[in-house]
């Protein structure tokens, strides 16, 4: 535990990015991470071969809709973190991870498109409150922002918060830090610097610190 | 740039926690995700081998005592028959000539 599920129906709104972000940063910070790579197109298995492993890490590919939630399950234990993702798509797999989920993230871009999209899942996620009896914890985390926010931007979220939807602060920003991850492997301290680090890796950690206090945790250190 | 985390997490607080997963409750979860449009997108797998691609016929009788011998050849081989026509087929037009791709 806790089991956090990166999904979004909506393809390229930065699921893999997120879910990495998140690994390396809450393993950077003490966690043991488990990754289920569920996409057919292998993003974290990529990212994962691309160099050694950042300590505290392990990978699983090819989780498909029948394993899913065996495989959830079977890594799902105390003083670890399970971050399962997922494709883009609306699949049944999905909703099988959401229904085992401690925490569900919506990456999403800052565009009308991805946000009609990616309602999709929060509506997926209200249905399954519904069906299991208990409340799924669920976020949006905006991703390749810009530094000067766009008024669609600034419309998008005020749509969202006004339906109560919570929404992670910071935003994950557009860093050639956060993308050259696919490219080298590894976590922000292990890749040639790529731009401004110190801002991708301050960036990366205040959004992790951010997870980890949704996830119930009752003190943190700076 | 930093090694020093941003935070630090208490393992303490990561507890695991029991979550519905009996079958009539993922059966009741698959149905409702249908009709939100989340529907099955695995692909399907064939049961059994795939097809033969071995599917022209060529209808040959030969005597009894021939149909044996390449009967048993084959099964000694674990081939079909058809294996042992082509590889004849390959060996005549090697000894005639002829072009087996023409």
């Amino acid at each position: 535990m806790p089991v956090i599920v990166i999904a979004s129906p909506k393809g390229g709104a930065g699921k893999s990015t997120t879910a990495v972000l998140l690994g390396t940063e809450l393993a950077h910070a003490g966690a043991e991470v488990t990754f289920l790579d569920c996409d057919p197109n292998g993003s974290l298995s990529l990212w994962a071969t691309r160099a050694d492993l950042p300590p505290r890490i392990t990978v699983l590919g090819d989780v498909d809709e029948s394993g899913i939630i065996r495989s959830i399950r079977s890594h799902d234990r105390d003083g670890s973190v399970v971050i399962v993702d997922l494709e883009g798509v609306a699949s049944r797999l999905v909703s099988r991870a959401i229904s085992q989920a401690d925490l569900v993230i919506t990456p999403m871009r800052a565009t009308t498109l991805d946000a009609t999209i990616g309602v999709r899942a929060l509506t997926l996620i209200a249905e399954e409150e519904e069906q299991l009896d208990r409340a799924i914890p669920h976020a949006v985390v905006f991703t390749m922002t810009r530094a000067i926010r766009s008024k669609q931007h600034t419309g998008i979220e005020a749509s969202l918060a006004g339906q109560g939807v919570d929404i992670i602060e910071p935003a994950l920003m557009e860093r050639a830090a956060f993308s050259a991850l696919f490219e080298f492997g590894g976590d922000l301290r292990s890749i040639p610097r790529q731009g401004n680090m110190e801002g991708a890796q301050e960036n990366a950690g205040a959004f992790a610190r951010a997870v980890y206090q949704r996830l119930g945790a009752r003190k943190q250190a700076a | 740039m930093t090694d020093k985390p941003a935070f630090s997490i208490d393992v303490g607080d990561l507890k695991r926690r029991d979550k519905a997963d009996t079958p009539a409750t993922v059966e009741r979860l698959d149905r409702a995700a249908d009709t939100l449009g989340f529907v099955e997108r695995s692909p399907r797998k064939r049961r059994g081998r795939p097809p033969s691609p071995r599917t022209g016929q060529v209808h040959a009788k030969v005597l009894p005592p021939v149909a044996r011998q390449i009967s048993a050849e084959a099964k000694r081989r674990g081939v079909q028959q058809g294996v042992l026509i082509e590889e004849a087929w390959a060996l005549y037009c090697a000894a005639n000539g002829i072009d087996p791709e023409a």
